[in-house]
């Protein structure tokens, strides 16, 4: 889980203990909302966008806030719905795109995954003190491993 | 009472790791397909798609490129019957033209939805083809060129005529005599004559309408 979800635990472990008893019970009768990861989806082509919306659409701990095949939308979309993780298409894996280090750049909590429809490896972008990348399989459990923080990265 | 529905069996072979799993899952969905294998391009590709008797497979162009272009001209003859999709695929004419000519019955473009895809697989098991617009006119360009002009390279290729000797089967076949000939292409009459009599030796032809009819035949022109 990143450092927001962490925060937001505690947070809510910190509440329930200052509850009443019966605002307790209240609240366990009603549906806990569970702090999902947010996920944008930029791919291209839109074959790979329905693939990765397929592989992400169904799980119950993970949200979609938003998607598009435009790249001119990426950046609005991130400012409007502020992502845990961006999911890109990537022409060229040796080269890190300039638009993910201009978001990590403004959003430096945000994590970005970068995908090519050709390749089996993606790479996955995230700040701190400067910008990190690892490969990461190109896969449904390779995705679905970098999105839960239990991906097994390979070092570039 | 319960309608069965036979499901299309599919087989998805494509190097792409989330392709072939995301793609399965989407396909084994719908009630009117059943996924039966799926598989990067291996050795043994032809024999793994054997074993899983599809209806149909689904290939994308890395798979192709990897059996050195011979992938679905090797499953077409190892299944009879089977129907060969090319999946994820860029809108290139001779691409597309090649595909074609080794058997493919669609033809799908990267820009397309994993739906579009599923109806894919459904109208080529229907007994149709999906070929996408931009594609088509090439399609039909082929087709019409073939009826009216031979490829000179086919024949030149399968039936050893000379460039001269091709132009001539051209010119013979709008009816011109050897005499209108000469004069189109300032050559003499008996230039032709002998141009055409090595022709006809070359083909086997007993005159010069039989030679136009083989190099028109299906045998001629791949």
């Amino acid at each position: 889980m990143n450092l927001l979800g962490t925060v937001c635990c505690k947070s809510l472990d910190l509440i329930w203990v200052l509850l009443s008893g019966a605002e307790q019970e209240k609240l366990s009768s009603t549906e806990m909302v569970v702090q999902k990861i947010r996920v944008l989806v930029a791919n291209r082509p839109r074959l790979m966008k329905d693939l990765v919306l397929a592989t992400i659409g169904d799980q119950p701990d993970i949200e979609v806030v938003g998607e598009t095949q435009d790249e001119a939308e990426i950046t609005e979309l991130v400012e409007r719905t502020r992502p845990d993780y961006l999911i890109i298409a990537l022409e060229n894996p040796e080269a890190r795109p300039g638009l993910s280090g201009f978001l990590l750049g403004r959003y430096p909590e945000m994590r970005i995954l970068a995908l090519a429809a050709e390749r089996n490896s993606g790479i996955f972008y995230w700040a701190f003190v400067d910008i990190r990348s690892r490969h990461v399989e190109s896969s449904e459990q390779g995705i679905l491993s970098v999105l839960r923080n239990k991906a097994a990265l390979v070092e570039i | 009472m319960v309608d069965l529905i036979e499901a299309v069996q599919v087989f998805i072979l494509a190097e792409n790791r989330l392709l072939r799993e995301a793609l399965t899952r989407i396909l084994s969905k719908k009630n009117d397909i059943k996924v039966v294998g799926a598989s990067a391009f291996a050795p043994d590709v032809v024999e793994q798609v054997c074993s899983a008797a599809p209806d149909v497979l689904l290939s994308d162009s890395a798979a192709v490129a990897l059996s050195e272009l011979r992938l679905v001209t090797e499953v077409r003859a190892a299944i009879p019957g089977l129907k060969v999709v090319m999946i994820g695929m860029d809108a290139d004419q001779d691409t597309f033209l090649r595909a074609v000519r080794d058997g493919i019955v669609g033809f799908v473009l990267k820009d397309a939805s994993a739906m579009e895809v599923a109806t894919a697989v459904r109208a080529v098991a229907n007994g149709e083809a999906v070929c996408p617009p931009s594609l088509c006119l090439g399609l039909f360009e082929l087709v019409a060129n073939q009826n009216t002009s031979p490829a000179s390279f086919v024949i030149k290729h399968n039936l050893g005529l000379t460039r001269r000797e091709q132009q001539l089967v051209h010119m013979i076949s709008r009816g011109l005599t050897n005499k209108e000939i000469a004069l189109q292409l300032n050559l003499s009459e008996q230039t032709v004559k002998n141009h055409v009599h090595r022709m006809l030796r070359k083909l086997g032809a007993t005159d010069r309408f039989r030679a136009v009819e083989i190099c028109r035949s299906p045998g001629a022109i791949a």
